[in-house]
């Protein structure tokens, strides 16, 4: 369901992010895979991406609950607010630790909040809008102040023990291309820590009849030996849409909120590698727009990575400032988006 | 209002203005009425099923409950008069008891086992509680000794006395202080020493929400700027229970049903609460955690009503109105009561109607009711602790915990039509001020009411990132043992955070968790990190591996080492600039002082990285800037050296920091001096050879123009001289075997080649005037403690051509100050490895707060971690960012539980005396063996302190010191001589007099009881 700006309050007044360990650059990587570093440069374009697991022996050292916890706390502390202030927590995932309990709750857990909403939202590079978009609503709701969530973790569907030299290099690419992170962020309905109003949200499914652009699998006790790819994108479809449904995006966001480009001054484009996010922004052709991109530093995170483009775009955001955030989930294709002003 | 403008008036007029310590008598008259707010800041608790805070929480919001069979020590069936009805019989052997309440940990508050074992354990209870509330309220108890800080004690039961004072044979002043339901609160501000206000509240139950009461008075009216306030029960008969019987106020199951159809009479409990109180202003001033703020209280009395332990609800009504109007509040505004609720028919009928009367006005919401005698029982004398704690928790967690019981809420008390509604569920606060009640009422008709409000909030500003930014985590202790628990228990809390910052953790580790003798300090920069360093600790206590724990008996001694040229590279010290505030300001000032000498920034130079730093015009000033930095850095910390030594060059930042030389003429000096050494011809050069100076004689005769430009050890000397001359000593040294290494120098420093530059330089030294130092200096140039002689315009001179002689005035440093510690100030070690090579610096410790390129404000750290292992007292605050946010609450002190004391073993009956327990300790291990010593006067000692203080024998030994050891006080020396002296009669009578000096050990008395019986045989 799409929603447009409405007249209630929402803010952001805090983010707080949370990457596992060390960067994993492509030297690094392309030694594990068996590929030279500049096939990675030349595809994929990421420099460094995070693992919150080992990359030799796969053991996992930090878990969803983990890095979404430590991205909450620091986003609680940057916003100045304590747990018993917090009334909601949206979370979205493609890749929760258990499917029950929720991860949601578990980070509710450890992060000391009690008696109140805790949802789990199951989607991929939507995700954090999803969740920014129903925070918004319990905010127009009542609430005074509540806790978005995204993250995602690879370690169940990368393994590097396997024999690179066997994988097609479709499969190959996903090693490259996806990293670990958790992104968080607080909303309040009064303006709070960095006064960063949400004038509007864009959330839209727009896959009626299309075959899915990504699939993110995964294996029960009954099918756990099929050899199904637990990752497998469809590069042309994506190649060929994306861009083309961010440019509407970004455009439907513009005609909800009544700017003009003009009055854009920082872009968050979709983030799905840094070679895609070029050739996105390339195609967007908004003039003297500032971009904020991490996917080349981050990886994609998938639903951590809005939260990662908010944190650098904070420091940059001077009162009075725009900015207009573009994701496209090319799964099913959902189309979403977001409008801020500092306030 | 109009009273508390009377009693202002009373106290003003009260103190004489020449008190003493004005500034912490803040005149009443001087509070605004809306400074009347009270903050709790600090708490601690232990009910039944709930020891601590974090677990009381968890019980009340499960709903769960503590009630069950009396423990056999305290009483069984048997101690039942047979007219008790069978009804009765069963409830009087339930109720809600505290597990463990034997455990005592004596050690730490430095008191006897025998005096331990005969003080009531409720003033146990109360000394640990007391000690870790303090801890909660964000400040070390070691740093409130001295202050007016005043304590305030609910306590309704006498029974310890009761039941051991009834044998006048058993009677001792031990167990006459021990005893007393008054020393209830003097034990706490004994021990912890202090000074404030101190008194037991006995108002039956409602005692310790009296005690609040008067603690946030005593507050108000200046009396104090610290309370402790709270209460204390402990069931040790089934006395009361036997009352409750007879009025037909008990419980058949031992469990109040507050407000319920099934309310059918009391259960007993036991419980230990106290909250400190500040201030509100006061509080916000000084950074604490607020949990709730007191808005107001009051305390009434029934009067003569229907009898005198018949509630009233006129009264009830009365002080809940005048709790409201001296906190400004009306009832509609109350979300929530804690209620007295003690679940008797006629009791809970009574306080609803007076709830009902206050609280049933027009409203948008009823006023939720509840109490927390649904979960625990009626804890009696810390009854309205339980209740305001349970109320500050549910502001502090903005959640109000359901009422056990309250699911067949009494038709009969019509709470509906009152305004009022029982919680049956917990009840969700909204966002915003809150206001809440609690009611404690006590038997003899003393009724107490507050009003509590939520802690108020900062006004919402992003807090500073503190993401990685570096801290020491301090935790000290008693022992090493109760080091390794406390390490233990502190890396279990942190590791439950999810991972982030340290740095306001490190630092409210800082403000609390010092002040035991053993240290333990580490450094960290997230959670992560901290807790795994503190688990490792604490695993290296359990293995028996040591050397964690440090107990310092004296300060450190720290001897600042100042570096010379050629330890300098480019970008030194930028991880420390990057993090340091305080070294960034430092930096800064030497920067400006040089600037107008060097014709810009050095520290622009520096810090970008400029392979120019290595020449010796801009090296000089640059490492000049960063020697007067960290140590400017490091005293800014509490760092202050007590000598310091300069290599060469070093020697200016050395003297500025002594005091001979002002910041300002000595960045001159150092600023010419530098210009004029790099303006000399080029051509000469410098080579380290590690040979003994004895041995090089033979090559400098045969190479006249070479010279000895440094003595840095017994196997470290600099030559200085042309290049070729240089090339041929390496050459010949190299055929003899010796090691050479030549150094990166532009000119043969330290030479006669140096000659064209000295006079100029002492031109330009002549208009400085030097200063008398105001620590000891070791000279390099003279090899030897400066003394008195000057640092002036020929001593700069000359040092600028004659040789370095470091490893003599290293000696002369080493001999005359002797250092603990040596920290180099200066980009990378350079003079720590040669005080090592020297030999000389067995068991000194190395230090050094930036050594080398990859150094960050970590190294920093880590010398400040090591100071403080080894007895400074740091001031902790220059390491932290400036806008750290206030204070994270800590995990408060582990106490130990290995001892215990109780001896409530039930004596056969029908004796009605109990035998004073003897510590259970001392009768776990044999009976005492005779103290195995030649000498008589000292097994006399030994055996008499055995007797008074029932110690562990391995403790009484010669060199055991009686207060500070053996926890003895002036009436155990009195028990102690009486017990010598009866032993020892050929000693005849020793006046106090000439006990005092020997007071000392028990081999300092025993020494002087020798003597007398010699003198006396003679």
């Amino acid at each position: 369901m799409t929603r447009i700006d409405d007249p209630a309050g929402a803010y952001l007044a805090a983010v707080g992010t949370a990457l596992p360990g060390e960067p994993v650059d492509n030297a690094t990587l392309g030694r594990l895979l068996g590929v030279s570093e500049e096939w990675i440069d030349i595809f994929v374009g990421t420099r460094a991406r995070y693992f919150a697991w080992d990359l030799e022996t796969g053991e996992v050292r930090r878990t969803l609950v983990d890095l979404c916890a430590e991205a909450g706390a620091r986003a609680l502390e940057s916003a100045g607010l304590e747990a018993a202030d917090i009334e909601f927590v949206v979370l979205s995932t493609a890749t929760p630790d258990t499917l029950l309990p929720t991860t949601a709750t578990q980070v509710a857990d450890r992060l000391g909040l009690d008696h109140l909403p805790v949802y789990q939202l199951q989607a991929g590079c939507s995700g954090a809008v999803q969740a920014l978009d129903l925070g918004r609503s319990l905010l127009a709701g009542g609430a005074g102040a509540g806790l978005v969530l995204g993250g995602d973790v690879t370690a169940r569907h990368l393994d590097v023990r396997r024999d690179p030299a066997r994988m097609p290099t479709e499969e190959l690419v996903n090693y490259v291309l996806f990293g670990d992170g958790a992104g968080a962020a607080v909303l309040t309905a009064e303006p709070l820590g960095e006064r960063v109003a949400v004038r509007g949200v864009l959330n839209s499914f727009a896959g009626l009849g299309r075959p899915a652009g990504q699939t993110v699998d995964w294996y029960g006790v009954s099918d756990r030996h099929s050899e199904r790819p637990m990752l497998a994108e469809d590069y042309k479809a994506i190649e060929e849409s994306v861009p083309a449904m961010a440019v509407e995006i970004f455009w439907e966001l513009l005609d909800r909120v009544g700017w003009s480009t003009a009055d854009v001054d920082h872009l968050l484009p979709p983030q799905l590698s840094e070679r895609m996010t070029a050739r996105i922004v390339e195609h967007m052709a908004i003039p003297s727009v500032h971009e904020v991109s991490c996917v080349s530093d981050t990886g994609n995170t998938g639903n951590a990575l809005p939260f990662l483009q908010l944190e650098r775009l904070l420091p940059q955001l001077a009162d009075g400032q725009r900015a207009i955030g573009v994701t496209v989930e090319s799964s099913k294709w959902i189309k979403t988006g977001f409008a801020l002003e500092k306030v | 209002m109009a009273q508390h403008n009377q009693v202002a008036q009373e106290n003003q007029v009260a103190q004489p203005s020449q008190l003493p310590q004005p500034s912490q008598l803040p005149q009443p008259s001087q509070l605004p009425e809306h400074d009347r707010d009270i903050a709790v800041v600090g708490l601690d608790c232990a009910f039944p099923s709930a020891v601590g805070p974090e677990a009381y929480w968890e019980l009340l919001m499960r709903g769960g409950e503590a009630v069950g069979e009396v423990p056999q020590a305290r009483w069984t069936a048997d101690d039942l008069p047979g007219a008790v009805r069978d009804a009765h019989r069963t409830a009087l052997m339930r109720g809600g008891f505290l597990a463990d309440v034997d455990c005592f940990d004596n050690d730490f508050f430095a008191l006897a086992p025998r005096e331990a074992a005969a003080m009531d354990p409720q003033q146990r209870l109360l000394l640990q509680c007391a000690w870790r509330a303090l801890e909660d309220s964000g400040r070390s108890p070691v740093d409130l000794a001295g202050t007016d800080t005043g304590v305030f004690v609910g306590v309704m039961g006498g029974e310890w006395g009761r039941l051991r004072m009834a044998d006048p044979e058993q009677v001792s002043p031990q167990l006459g202080a021990g005893s007393s339901a008054g020393m209830a609160a003097n034990r706490i501000s004994y021990h912890l020493n202090l000074t404030g206000p101190s008194m037991a509240v006995d108002t039956a139950c409602s005692s310790s929400l009296v005690a609040v009461h008067l603690a946030g008075n005593a507050l108000l009216s200046g009396e104090c700027d610290t309370a402790l306030a709270g209460g204390v029960n402990l069931l040790l008969s089934p006395a009361l229970g036997l009352v409750y019987s007879q009025l037909g106020l008990v419980s058949p199951d031992g469990r109040c049903k507050p407000f319920s159809a099934d309310a059918d009479g009391i259960g007993r409990s036991d419980g230990v609460g106290l909250v400190v109180l500040r201030r509100l202003a006061d509080a916000v001033a000084d950074g604490q955690r607020i949990y709730a703020v007191i808005k107001g209280t009051a305390v009434n009395q029934d009067g003569r009503s229907n009898g005198v332990t018949a509630p009233s609800r006129w009264s009830q009504q009365k002080v809940l109105q005048a709790a409201y109007r001296r906190s400004g509040v009306t009832p509609e505004q109350i979300s929530f009561v804690e209620a007295h609720g003690t679940g008797t028919a006629l009791g809970d009928a009574i306080e609803c109607a007076a709830l009902g009367a206050v609280h049933g006005v027009e409203r948008e919401r009823p006023c939720a009711i509840g109490s927390v005698k649904g979960n625990l029982g009626h804890t009696e004398g810390a009854a309205g602790i339980a209740g305001l704690i349970k109320t500050v928790l549910a502001l502090h967690h903005r959640i109000v915990p359901a009422s056990r019981f309250a699911d067949r809420e009494n038709p009969q008390l019509r709470l509906s039509e009152r305004g009022l509604r029982l919680l049956k569920s917990p009840l969700r606060l909204p966002p915003g001020p809150v206001l809440a009640g609690v009611s404690s009422f006590g038997m003899g008709g003393t009724n107490a009411h507050v009003v509590l409000a939520g802690a108020p909030r900062a006004a919402g500003r992003a807090a500073p990132r503190q993401s990685g930014a570096v801290g020491v985590f301090t935790v000290t202790a008693d022992s090493p043992e109760a080091l390794g628990r406390n390490l233990a228990a502190q890396a279990e809390a942190i590791a439950r955070r999810p991972r982030g910052s340290v740095a306001a953790l490190c630092r409210s580790s800082n403000r609390v968790k010092t002040g035991l003798p053993y240290r333990y300090a580490v450094t960290a920069r997230d959670t992560e990190e901290l807790a795994d360093r503190l688990r490792r600790a604490a695993d290296d206590s359990a293995d028996g591996a040591g050397g964690y724990a440090q107990r310092p008996w004296t300060k450190p001694v720290v001897a600042f080492l100042f570096t010379g040229q050629g330890s300098q590279f480019p970008a030194m010290t930028a991880g420390l600039h990057r993090e340091s505030a305080v070294y960034r300001r430092h930096l800064a000032e030497v920067d400006a002082a040089l600037a107008p000498h060097v014709g810009g920034s050095i520290l622009d130079l520096v810090l970008r990285g400029d392979e120019a730093v290595r020449e010796t015009g801009p090296a000089q000033p640059a490492l000049f800037a960063v020697g007067y930095a960290l140590a400017a850095t490091l005293g800014e910390l509490g760092v202050q050296p007590a000598a310091v030594i300069g290599h060469s060059v070093g020697e200016f930042a050395a003297a500025v920091v002594a005091g001979v030389l002002d910041l300002g003429p000595a960045a001159e000096l150092v600023a010419t001096r530098a210009s004029l050494m790099q303006q000399l011809p080029a051509g000469g050069g410098m080579l380290t050879v590690h040979v003994a100076p004895a041995d090089l004689a033979e090559l400098l005769a045969a190479q006249p123009e070479l010279t000895v430009a440094a003595v840095n050890g017994p196997a470290d000397v600099v030559l200085s001289g042309p290049i070729a001359e240089l090339d041929r000593a390496e050459r010949v040294l190299a055929g003899r075997g010796g090691r050479t290494a030549r150094m990166k120098v532009s000119h043969a420093f330290h030479s006669p080649l140096m000659a064209p530059a000295v006079e100029a330089f002492r031109a330009a030294a002549a208009t400085v005037r030097p200063g008398v130092p105001r620590l000891p200096i070791a000279s390099t140039r003279y090899g030897a403690m400066l003394g008195d002689r000057p640092m002036d315009a020929d001593y700069w001179a000359r040092q600028l051509a004659e040789p370095v002689l470091f490893a003599d005035a290293l000696d002369a440093l080493l001999d005359e100050v002797a250092p603990t510690h040596l920290v180099e100030i200066g980009p990378r070690p350079q003079l720590l490895p040669l005080a090592g090579r020297s030999g000389r610096s067995a068991g000194v410790e190395f230090l050094h707060p930036s050594p080398g390129p990859e150094a960050t404000g970590r190294d920093l750290a880590e010398v400040v971690a090591a100071l403080y292992r080894a007895g400074l007292d740091p001031e902790w605050g220059a390491l932290y960012p400036s806008d750290l946010r206030a204070s994270e609450r800590l995990r408060p002190y582990v106490f130990a539980t290995g001892n215990r004391y109780w001896g409530c073993a039930p004596a056969p009956r029908p004796a009605p005396v109990r035998t004073v327990p003897e510590p259970a300790r001392a009768a776990r291990t044999a009976p005492a063996p005779a103290p195995r010593t030649a000498d008589p006067a000292l097994a006399v000692v030994i055996e008499a302190v055995l007797q008074v203080g029932g110690h562990p024998p391995e403790l009484v030994v010669p060199e055991a010191r009686f207060y500070e050891d053996l926890g003895f006080d002036s009436v155990m020396i009195m028990q102690l001589k009486d017990g010598v002296e009866a032993r020892l009669p050929q000693a005849g009578e020793v006046s106090i007099h000439q006990l005092l000096p020997a007071l000392r050990t028990i081999g300092s008395l025993a020494e002087l009881y020798g003597e007398l019986v010699t003198a006396k045989a003679a």
